[in-house]
């Protein structure tokens, strides 16, 4: 499932039970906010990627996909118009923006 | 409406019982998602953009007050308060969590509805005319014959693993609000010189990445072998359709590549053999499924109505609501209603909760219960008396739901694009947004007329940009969201395909574009000349000079 992509890149999946975008993070959990995110390239990422398949072997996510990042400081966010929309919900319902979804968060 | 017996009634529960089973092995770790994948798109439930997303048959785009209420309780209960109806009539709830899922199954299988086949390489949900049995241009009601259609391709075994998805419409008025060329099959109910139902059968139209116009292989197919001409179609398609390579393994590019005349040459052949063998089912079932579609027993009304004469005349919004929202019914003091899900600034074709409710509440009171989706992505109120119009509209204005914008600029077909799907390219909602915002204004609207906006977020055509009078394509430019204009397209019985214009825009320009195309037309058009017609007339060389020139 790694595609070749130059740079540096983060780790993007779904978690099973609610299909939500999820990132993985650099205590090696999954996260839907990108401030919490892992990065990396070359063995790094390699490292980062063999992580983050146990989960996927562990029934807690899927479609695990590696992403172009952009680094700002020491966060990554991804580079691509459809990674960022996954990373920040619908942009035309803002209320259901998973920064904010704090209801939906509780159920 | 059609009701379940109980062969309908075990499918469905029966279904629901295996999917709640396989849920629970796939959560358990029982089930890799390599092998649930196909097993859940079997039951309509993809993984989406951010999440999964369930899609919901709605059969030829008919439903009751009671399934539309249960709707809203699935949007409410399990989702996040909405829902998004669609080109096929369907609708789809954004946020389902997976555990949750065979809940929602069961609590749409006891409305007797459900999801399956809406996803998959099957004969997907068979759409209709939004009027069907309520429009006095009809030569007879199809949707006896989508519910045959229904029932003989759920779970029929042999097609359903066909090379690519496989989409039916049908029709039985001459003005095609079912976009029939477009499909894979289309039907059009035909009357013969004995006065005998039969269809015309159009096959191998479609949009996507290559858009292809159907052709019609038979101009008249008597009624009783309606079924085993389809199996014929299929049978044809399933054998020699490509499956090496899914970007050519529609049935248009079968039809194109062999030949309208060729394949339907070999159709016959196969019918032939076929065409005895019990496949149609006997006119007295014909008979029974008809019975359930019969017209309402409506009381006679006037031909007009005092008070909504009266209402219009202090309101202009209402008369326009009036003019552009009603169409005629086929008994007198009756009117179709269409209410409009593109609310200027709003998400074309989402409906809240509470906006369901209030459909199924104004069903219940004055039109029968019954519902109708349209493929244009709005709803329907059938049989609706005259004189009721002012109270429905100002529930319906009360709700968001009263805009009189139906078959004007503003009603676009929109996918849900880059805000919601995997695959698109670019964002499609907020592109109507912005021209809704830009043509805000009702008189304006009304004078620029009849015109048909078509936009897709990707390639695959979901927002029918081929057909569109006007179609915008988003695409990805190096990242970036770019979007191509096409102009001339046509999804009605004049089926025409749509010619890009020029270079791409950004999401401003597009914006822009559309509204210069809109400034030509105005200023060239003849009296009465709807804007297709124009550019029929005048060919799309003015309207590039307009746009890219003056850049």
């Amino acid at each position: 499932m790694a595609k070749k992509i130059k740079g540096p890149q983060m780790i993007l999946a779904n978690r099973l039970d609610d299909g939500r975008v999820v990132f993985f993070t650099k205590d090696g959990g999954w996260n839907s906010d990108t401030v919490f995110a892992a990065y990396g390239e070359g063995e790094t990422l390699e490292a980062l990627l063999v992580e983050a398949d146990k989960s996927a072997a562990n029934n807690l996510i899927v479609g695990t996909e590696l992403i172009g990042a952009t680094i700002d400081g020491d966060q990554a966010y991804p580079s691509h118009i459809k990674h960022i929309m996954q990373a920040k919900g619908p942009s035309v319902r803002a209320d259901l923006g998973y920064q904010v979804s704090a209801d939906w968060e509780r159920r | 409406m059609y009701a379940y017996d109980k062969f309908d009634r075990s499918l469905v529960d029966i279904r629901v019982a295996e999917f709640r089973d396989q849920v629970e092995r796939r959560v358990k770790g029982d089930l890799t998602e390599e092998e649930f994948r196909p097993i859940r798109l079997m039951n309509g439930l993809y993984l989406q953009l951010h999440a999964y997303m369930l899609r919901v048959a709605v059969p030829y785009g008919t439903m009751s007050g009671d399934q539309m209420r249960r709707l809203a309780h699935i949007a409410r209960k399990y989702d996040k308060g909405y829902g998004h109806f669609t080109t096929r009539q369907n609708i789809q709830f954004n946020w389902p969590k997976l555990s949750e899922t065979p809940d929602i199954l069961a609590e749409l299988a006891d409305v007797e509805m459900h999801a399956i086949q809406t996803s998959g390489n099957c004969i997907r949900n068979v759409t209709s005319d939004q009027f069907a049995g309520a429009t006095a241009d009809e030569i007879a009601d199809p949707r006896p014959y989508a519910e045959l259609l229904r029932q003989w391709s759920s779970f029929h075994p042999e097609f359903s693993f066909l090379p690519r998805k496989f989409k039916f419409a049908i029709t039985g008025a001459d003005q095609d609000r079912a976009a029939v060329k477009w499909h894979d099959i289309g039907l059009i109910v035909r009357k013969n010189d004995a006065g005998e139902i039969g269809f015309e059968v159009i096959v191998g139209g479609g949009m996507g990445r290559t858009p292809v116009i159907g052709k019609t292989i038979r101009e008249f197919l008597p009624e009783k072998d309606f079924l085993s001409y389809q199996e014929a179609i299929l049978r044809v398609y399933n054998e020699q359709g490509r499956r090496d390579n899914k970007y050519k393994a529609r049935i248009k590019i079968l039809v194109e590549a062999m030949g309208a005349e060729e394949f339907a040459r070999q159709v016959e052949v196969e019918w032939e053999k076929i065409k005895d063998s019990h496949i149609d089912v006997p006119q007295e079932e014909v008979a029974r499924i008809q019975a359930f579609f019969q017209p309402p027993e409506l009381a006679n009304q006037d031909a007009t109505s005092a008070v909504t004469s009266e209402f219009a005349k202090k309101n202009f919004i209402f008369a326009s609501w009036l003019q552009n929202n009603t169409n005629a019914h086929k008994v007198q003091g009756y009117v179709n209603i269409t209410i409009s899900l593109k609310p200027h600034g709003g998400i074309p074709g989402d409906a809240s909760a509470e906006q369901m409710d209030l459909v199924a509440a104004l069903s219940d009171e004055y039109s029968q219960s019954e519902i109708r989706v349209s493929h244009e992505q709005n709803l329907i109120l059938p049989h609706v008396a005259l004189k009721d119009l002012p109270a429905i509209w100002a529930d319906l204005d009360e709700a968001g739901l009263g805009t009189a914008n139906v078959g004007l600029l503003t009603d676009m077909i929109v996918c849900p694009g880059l805000d919601y799907c995997a695959l698109a390219n670019a964002r499609s909602i907020p592109i109507a947004q912005a021209i809704t915002k830009r043509f805000d204004d009702m008189k304006r609207l009304q004078d620029i007329g009849p015109i048909k906006v078509k936009m897709s977020g990707c390639i695959n055509a979901c927002g029918h940009h081929h057909a569109g009078h006007i179609g915008i394509l988003g695409v990805d430019r190096k990242g970036q969201e770019m979007y191509q204009l096409l102009l001339g397209g046509s999804g009605a019985e004049d089926a025409t395909k749509a010619a890009i214009l020029g270079p791409g825009f950004d999401e401003h320009g597009i914006v822009d574009a559309l509204e210069k195309v809109v400034a030509v037309y105005l200023g060239v058009r003849e009296d009465g000349e709807e804007f297709l017609s124009t550019y029929r007339r005048i060919g799309a060389q003015v309207f590039k000079e307009a746009v890219y020139d003056a850049a």
